[in-house]
């Protein structure tokens, strides 16, 4: 009796929601999506539109898009492949009951193969942003997550984003995170591909580089180079993906679902992660996500508190980028060149090219300033009798000529760097002096020694600085052009010029050749105006009275 | 100071004399096509009409075009399986430094051998000379400006001490690194400057006594 009871109670409480419903577990859901597929078989085998899942099931065999060559993750030798995302495929192949036929994919090929309908599913290190959601369909919960993580040699003392202000850092291009980078103040040194940064950590060409951990987990369990460097800090996680295409995979996308869900629960994923030796942190994580009650249910992959979001990668259009889209495509059909300029079309590249130029210009008219300035004040110092003042100005004037330019920028950056915290204005302000000085010490020579070969024929001290100066004109304007065409090096000690700007843009976006090109025609085209005003100057120096009252 | 000293004598000069020489290797590359190129354009010149209008418009551009920006021009925009003729040339970091220094050799070249090749056609063989001395100057502007290659990534010279900069915690023991790389930079400049000079003048002077003669 009291048994009855209680289980009238029990129905009561079900249907009137005082306990909660057991939810359909994941492992029933897929077992029947499973069922109901294969009782289409094999009718539905002959049909050309039924759901990629029907197809996968009648052929007996998956195609699935797996790389090459990314260490621990998926490699291939020979016939033999192996890594995390090879032994995920197999097992999602075991789930499914079909073989495997895995196919060669790129960074670049996957999504397009993917579209041809010559792959079914991309497992592939593909980063899951909201740029790729309009391309693919990817299923989550993700498989995978990275950062960027940024690897120096142990001695460097680089610990956080900060400190990587006014440094150099390899980078590949088009990677996602270069962006976050570039607004700390690092440099970038660009490469095509990730492979060869960890020889060039090891040849000292690149003294720090950013990658997905990932990447580099492989080269950190080699002892050589786990001895040597290490990872400084990281940043920009991204999940990984596996994805399948938009259209016809809607029952192929939920089986995946289900089947990931499972493995995250059961660790399979840790399991298999832990037998190639990849970070299993985010994997862990998971499989607690997994575990809980509202997440282990045949809708916890549409349940937000369960999933992770996409990474928000898309660039904010310019008002104007279609207008540059339609000129690219017309420049494209009308003369066969691929046009691209990247600096148009997203706000962030749209704002770093404005301001390279306004930086650009601002260094080179305060380089031809301090160049005139120094030039007076050591032509000056270099042509006094006194030898009190022309001493000094002689030993500055060997030792700034014996200085590499870059080495004169690097000491000039050093020394404001120590007396102020690294900004743009720093950088920019440290060029301007290491520029002018460079070069007006050699204008200033000229002026002093036009001032003694004055003073050998005879001429009087008075007005003579300014003979000297129609003197030496020739040699002055030449310091003052050579001053502007050596602006751009200031990019080296992180001066936010044309050159530096360019080279930012050009790391998340793409078209590098016309990019640079339009950087040469920029500084050629500003030189080209520099050296008509120097020659009105020097024309003007010269036909002062002053010039002619001595003939040389 | 005595981490300076340290890394002094931890086999950095050793390596900053290998830096050197990639600086020279640079400077020679580049002075050798910049000669060729260089006559070639002033040839152009001095034959004058629209030839050597072209010229000179050709050499005007290529002394404004700012060897950094050239260098990272090529750097970017020549691919690294680019081809000519069937023949690989993909540009290595010290092939892509030498040849961002040529429009600059080139153009002083022609500037120089057009001088040369007028006081050829009057006779003035010891002006004609002079070219000489003017091309060993250009060549050591271009052992120094090779150092540009630093940025990327080429092991030249300061590259070296940079790197070695990049060890001293200390303001001062950097400062006084630099100071060790000008010297060591300077002293071949120096020294081939005061050479330069001596030569000028004994040409000069050789020039006034042929002048003298022939008077």
């Amino acid at each position: 009796m009291i048994r009855r009871v209680l289980t009238a109670l029990a129905a009561l409480a079900v249907m009137f929601g005082v306990l909660p419903v057991q939810a359909e577990a994941p492992d029933a859901a897929l077992a029947e999506l499973l069922a109901q597929t294969r009782a289409k078989i094999p009718g539905a085998c002959t049909q050309s539109d039924v759901d990629r899942l029907v197809r996968i099931l009648c052929e007996k065999k998956i195609r699935i898009g797996v790389r090459d060559y990314y260490p621990l993750f998926a490699m291939r030798h020979g016939s033999r492949r192996e890594g995390y995302e090879v032994d995920v495929g197999l097992a999602i192949g075991r789930m499914l009951g079909v073989d495997v036929d895995f196919i060669r994919v790129n960074a670049a090929t996957r999504i397009p193969l993917l579209a041809d309908d010559r792959i079914d599913l991309i497992i592939a290190t593909m980063g899951h942003n909201t740029q790729r959601d309009t391309q693919v369909k990817f299923i989550r919960p993700h498989y995978y997550q990275s950062e960027t993580v940024v690897v120096g040699p142990r001695d460097l003392p680089v610990t956080k984003m900060a400190d990587l202000a006014g440094r150099t850092v390899c980078v590949t291009i088009g990677n996602g995170s270069n962006a976050q980078l570039v607004a700390q103040g690092a440099r970038l040194m660009l490469f095509d591909e990730a492979g060869v940064l960890p020889d060039r950590l090891r040849d000292q060409t690149c003294r720090l580089a950013a990658q997905d951990d990932s990447f580099f987990a492989k080269y950190f369990a080699e002892p050589d180079f786990d001895a040597r460097f290490e990872a400084k800090f990281g940043f920009a996680q991204v999940p990984w993906g596996m994805a399948v295409a938009r259209q016809g995979s809607d029952e192929l996308a939920r089986a995946l679902e289900l089947i990931i869900q499972i493995f995250h629960r059961d660790g399979l994923f840790i399991d298999i992660g832990r037998l190639h030796s990849i970070g299993l942190r985010f994997l862990e994580q998971q499989r607690q996500v997994w575990r809980r009650i509202e997440c282990n249910t045949a809708d916890g992959s549409r349940n937000t508190a369960c999933i992770l979001p996409p990474l928000d990668a898309a660039l904010k259009q310019t008002s104007f980028a279609p207008v540059v889209g339609a000129f690219e495509a017309w420049v494209d059909r009308a003369t066969g060149i691929e046009l691209t300029l990247p600096m148009f079309k997203t706000a962030p590249a749209w704002s770093v090219f404005k301001d390279g130029i306004a930086y650009s210009l601002i260094l080179i008219t305060g380089a031809l300033a301090a160049t005139l300035a120094f030039a007076v004040v050591l032509g000056a110092m270099t042509g006094t009798r006194s030898s009190l003042l022309r001493w000094p100005a002689r030993v500055l004037t060997v030792l700034l000529q014996s200085s590499p330019i870059v080495l004169t920028l690097v000491i000039a950056a050093a020394v404001a760097h120590g007396m102020f915290a690294y900004s743009a204005a720093v950088a920019l302000g440290a060029a301007i002096v290491a520029l002018g000085l460079a070069n007006g010490a050699n204008a200033g020579q000229a002026i002093g020694e036009a001032m003694w070969s004055l003073r050998a024929e005879g001429a009087g001290d008075v007005g003579l600085f300014g003979k000297a100066l129609s003197r030496s004109a020739t040699q002055i304007v030449a310091f003052l052009i050579n001053a502007a065409k050596g602006t751009p090096i200031a990019s080296f000690i992180g001066a936010p010029e044309l050159l530096s700007a360019l080279t930012d843009i050009t790391s998340f976006s793409s078209g590098r050749v016309t990019t640079y090109s339009m950087l040469l025609v920029f500084y050629t085209a500003v030189v080209m105006l520099v050296v008509f005003l120097c020659r009105r100057l020097q024309r003007w120096l010269e036909r002062r009275p002053a010039g002619t009252a001595v003939p040389a | 100071m005595n981490g300076l000293m340290d890394l002094l004598s931890g086999g950095f000069l050793p390596r900053f004399m290998a830096g050197m020489v990639v600086n020279f290797e640079i400077a020679l590359i580049s002075i050798a096509v910049g000669l060729a190129l260089g006559m070639l354009l002033a040839l152009g010149r001095l034959a004058g009409g629209a030839l050597g209008g072209a010229t000179a418009s050709l050499v005007a551009l290529m002394r404004a075009a700012p060897t950094f920006v050239v260098m990272f021009f090529l750097l970017n925009a020549v691919p690294r399986d680019a081809r000519l003729f069937g023949i690989s040339f993909a540009l290595s970091g010290v092939m892509t430094v030498a040849l961002s220094l040529v429009p600059y050799s080139a153009a002083y070249v022609a500037d120089a051998g057009l001088d040369m090749l007028r006081h050829l056609r009057a006779g003035a063989t010891h002006g004609a000379l002079l070219f000489l001395p003017n091309v060993t100057r250009a060549f050591f502007v271009l052992v120094m400006s090779s150092s540009a290659g630093a940025a990327i990534g080429v092991t030249e010279g300061i590259t070296v001490i940079l790197r070695q900069a990049e060890q001293l915690p200390v303001l001062g023991d950097r400062l006084a690194l630099f100071a060790v790389g000008i010297v060591l930079f300077g002293i071949p400049l120096q020294v081939a400057f005061i050479l330069i000079g001596m030569i000028q003048r004994h040409l000069g002077r050789a020039a006034e006594v042929t002048d003298e003669a022939s008077a």
